[in-house]
């Protein structure tokens, strides 16, 4: 053999020896269903962590992983309703700074050692030192085990949505320090099921716990695979690789729903379409020049033609399903009435609006909105952001309309409005101390028909005050195969797969 | 020669990691904002920054940045709770994957279709393979992806159309991303045959009476190889760093995405490991083909002897 014919032989099996190394583990096989109890489903955001303490624990993906393999204080129901997880039952102190949480008994991690109180209290310190999203919903507060099955958080002032807050924290084994990422590899929980694989940013495969507590979920394997593109998740969807999508825009439904063999489903979300108004730009400043703004909108038929399945037009400034929703007075659309109050409140429309937003997502709306401002002499720039860039303004209030899909995943009007609306907050650049004081009294109250009631009040002041437009309400659609039975959409787009079942399995 | 180019590498790999920590830190956004999302405290903000180093004035961080480089420790992702170099490395393979099924895909394809067009230019078969690189290099990737999924996936039902798992999920993005790789290959294949099977020694081989195949494969293919080999270990680095669309389209879980999502979420650390990793394989596979140049090209072997 020659020299030149030897290095082309050895290229050659190089080349070939390498490409069919690598990357062949685990996952479906093409082009067809993937073996019977296996229930394939592919997000709306990739898992790229398994810690739910961590910097991505409150990203959806994390999120997602966790509610499977880790157990919670509570969680949050179908209807929005706080349910006992590992907690059976709890209830406030004297005030609501105090709460105490009475574990269930005999639950137990995978590794088949008991979940305590300890455990509990030490997820919570490893959450409060890592400092990532989910501790900012927690500052200053303490948590303790008074009993073996007896947890205490306590606040620095009176907070009746703690119970609600608490969805968000997870609890792992008390052995697990702050710094201990190999753990999450293959962590150990005490939720429905357990981990065989991850891959961050490609796959999760995850089996039934056999030590679960509550009833064991029907199907033998479980993969969430992350498909960033949109196209790509459908099209997996209608190979059949892929069983359960969700979060899938208006406009690629009807191509679903004519599609045999896939139930397409819509279920009202916790988020809003929110757009504020900056109230320190000096021509907002007034609430009349706002509410004009919003009226010269048409937004009822931007609406029907951008989101007919998955939009409603917004009677409230959070979805119906969170605590505090209270149904306002619709605004109508009226361009002469709207011209008219901008004249006469010396509106300058010589002067710019800028109008930012960050997702392409919602391109066309913010574009429409624009359009329908433009049409009574109202100039808007409309800027896309960058993410980083978006949330820094957003931030230093360098906008003056800023368009968000605010949802609740709380379930409750505290995370939304009493967050958001205050004058320490600095959100909005609008300060009312009345609202203050509505919203401090909402937050304090331990009686859940007296908060919904105060919430209600706050909302009504900021509905009509204009401090944002509120134009919809978002629906979150769902389509899966006709294999997968017993599926129900979520309506905060983390669906629950424990008790689904795959027909023939 | 190969020293030579090492410490030059040496330079570059220099000049790359300064670039990348200028051009990051010059993106308008502030990393621990993003990581933490709009609901973080203004203290919250300022203990991540601290943190990550990122309030101590630019040329300290430089000299920092560099000398944990030197250490080839890439720094912490905050974002992903584990070092970058970790999650670069758990992505490569896919990457690395993806680089060399498509090149050999573009170089076996690139070589067949140069080598009959260029043994008779002019000719019907030159014309066609001439007007098919024209479209395969024309084609934009994520329209020859989205196509080939919609034929082989969608409508034949042949292939997977997205993610990783067996060789049949290499096959959809490895096809699409040698497409124009092919047409470049074949195209400086066909031109460099054409002028090889000009040259005296061809002549002198035929009239040695070698069949036409012989003087092809044996004479004019092995010289004609030269300029394909630079254009392969330049390309293959381009490559590498190309994917990223079509990692997008078939959900292949390689750099790709890793460094756009860094992108987007300022993560300083990944960005610039991610970076300087593919720096440094496009340096090494300029120097491999510049030993395989040597190898193959007997006058530069003796220049370089001299």
């Amino acid at each position: 053999m020659t020299g030149f014919r030897k290095m082309t032989a050895f290229a050659a099996a190089a080349v070939l020896l390498l490409a069919g190394c690598a990357t062949t583990t685990g996952g479906s096989g093409g082009g067809g269903d993937p073996a019977g109890g296996r229930l394939t489903a592919a997000g709306t955001y990739p898992i790229e962590s398994l810690d739910p303490h961590g910097a991505q624990g409150a990203t959806t993906g994390t999120q997602l992983a966790a509610q499977a393999i880790f157990s919670r204080l509570v969680r949050p129901g179908a209807d929005g309703k706080v349910e006992g997880d590992l907690a059976e039952k709890w209830e406030p102190g004297a005030t609501a700074a105090e709460w105490t949480f009475h574990l269930r008994s005999g639950v137990t991690f995978s590794d088949g050692k008991p979940v305590a109180a300890a455990d509990v209290v030490a997820s919570f310190e490893r959450m409060m030192t890592l400092d990532g999203p989910n501790a900012a919903n927690f500052p200053g507060y303490k948590m303790t085990a008074p009993a073996e099955n007896e947890v205490k958080l306590t606040a620095p002032a009176p907070d009746a949505s703690i119970p609600r807050k608490l969805g968000l924290f997870y609890v792992i084994p008390r052995t697990v320090t702050a710094q201990d990422t190999a753990f999450f590899t293959r962590p150990i929980g005490s939720g429905p099921y357990t981990v065989n694989r991850f891959a961050p940013g490609e796959v999760l495969a995850m089996s039934p716990n056999a030590k679960y507590w509550g009833d064991r979920p029907q199907l033998a394997n479980l993969e969430i695979r992350t498909i960033p593109d949109l196209s790509a998740r459908l099209t997996a969807l209608r190979t059949g690789e892929v069983d359960v999508v969700w979060g899938i825009p208006d406009d690629q439904l009807p191509v679903l729903s004519e599609t045999d063999g896939l139930t397409v489903k819509t279920v009202p979300s916790t988020a809003v379409f929110t757009m504020w108004f900056n109230s320190s730009t000096p021509a907002l400043k007034t609430a009349e020049v706002r509410r004009a703004l919003w009226q010269a909108v048409d937004f009822g038929t931007i609406i029907k033609q951008l989101y007919p399945r998955t939009g409603a037009l917004a009677d409230g400034l959070v979805a119906p399903a969170v605590l505090g929703y209270a149904k306002q007075q619709p605004v109508g659309h009226d361009p002469k009435a709207a011209k008219a109050a901008l004249e006469s409140a010396g509106f300058d429309f010589g002067k710019k609006l800028r109008l930012q937003f960050s997702d392409a997502e919602f391109r066309p709306f913010v574009q429409a909105v624009a359009s329908g401002l433009a049409e009574i002499g109202v100039q808007v720039d409309v800027l896309e952001k960058e993410k980083a860039v978006f949330t820094e303004d957003l931030l230093a209030l360098n906008w003056d309309i800023n368009f968000q899909q605010l949802a609740t995943p709380t379930y409750d009007a505290a995370s939304n409005l009493g967050r958001l609306y205050t004058c320490a907050a600095k959100r909005t650049g609008y300060c009312n101390k009345d609202l203050d004081e509505l919203l401090a009294k909402a937050g304090e109250s331990p009686d859940e028909a007296e908060r919904a009631e105060l919430y209600g009040q706050a909302g009504k002041i900021i509905w009509a005050d204009a401090v944002g437009m509120y134009p919809m309400t978002v629906q979150l659609a769902y389509s899966w195969r006709a294999r997968v039975t017993g599926f129900t959409p979520d309506p905060s787009g983390l669906p629950d797969f424990s008790h689904v079942r795959l027909a023939g399995a | 020669m190969v020293v030579r180019r090492l410490l030059i590498g040496v330079f570059v790999m220099w000049g790359a990691a300064s670039v990348i920590f200028v051009i990051v830190r010059a993106a308008p956004g502030d990393p621990a904002a993003v990581f933490l999302g709009p609901d973080a405290t203004k203290e919250q903000i300022a203990r991540l920054t601290a943190t990550l180093g990122l309030d101590k004035p630019l040329f300290e961080q430089y000299v920092r940045y560099l000398g944990d480089v030197l250490r080839l420790d890439f720094g912490e992702s905050y974002r992903l709770g584990r070092p970058a170099m970790e999650a670069v490395f758990e992505r490569l393979p896919a990457t690395v994957d993806l680089t060399l099924t498509a090149t050999a895909i573009a170089v076996v394809a690139g070589l067949a279709l140069g080598l009959v067009a260029g043994s008779r230019p002019g000719g019907a078969v030159d014309r066609v393979v001439s007007a098919a690189t024209i479209a395969l290099q024309s084609f934009p990737t994520f329209w020859v992806g989205i196509m080939l999924v919609l034929t082989f996936a969608l409508g034949l039902r042949l292939l997977p159309s997205a993610g990783v798992g067996t060789p049949a999920h290499l096959v959809l993005p490895a096809v699409t991303l040698a497409f124009p790789f092919t047409a470049i290959v074949a195209r400086l294949t066909r031109s460099s045959v054409t002028e090889s099977m000009r040259e005296p020694y061809v002549q002198t081989a035929r009239s040695k009476g070698l069949s036409e195949r012989q003087v092809l494969l044996g004479h004019a293919l092995r010289n004609s190889l030269i300029p394909v080999v630079t254009i392969v270990g330049l390309q293959m680095g381009a490559l590498m760093g190309g994917a990223v669309i079509v990692e997008n389209v078939f959900a292949w879980p390689g750099l790709g995405s890793l460094v756009v999502d860094a992108v987007a979420n300022r993560d300083y650390a990944v960005v610039q490991a991610v970076t300087l990793l593919i720096a440094g394989i496009v340096m090494v596979l300029n120097i491999v083909a510049d030993v395989l140049y040597i190898r193959l090209d007997p006058r530069i072997r003796t220049e370089a002897r001299s």
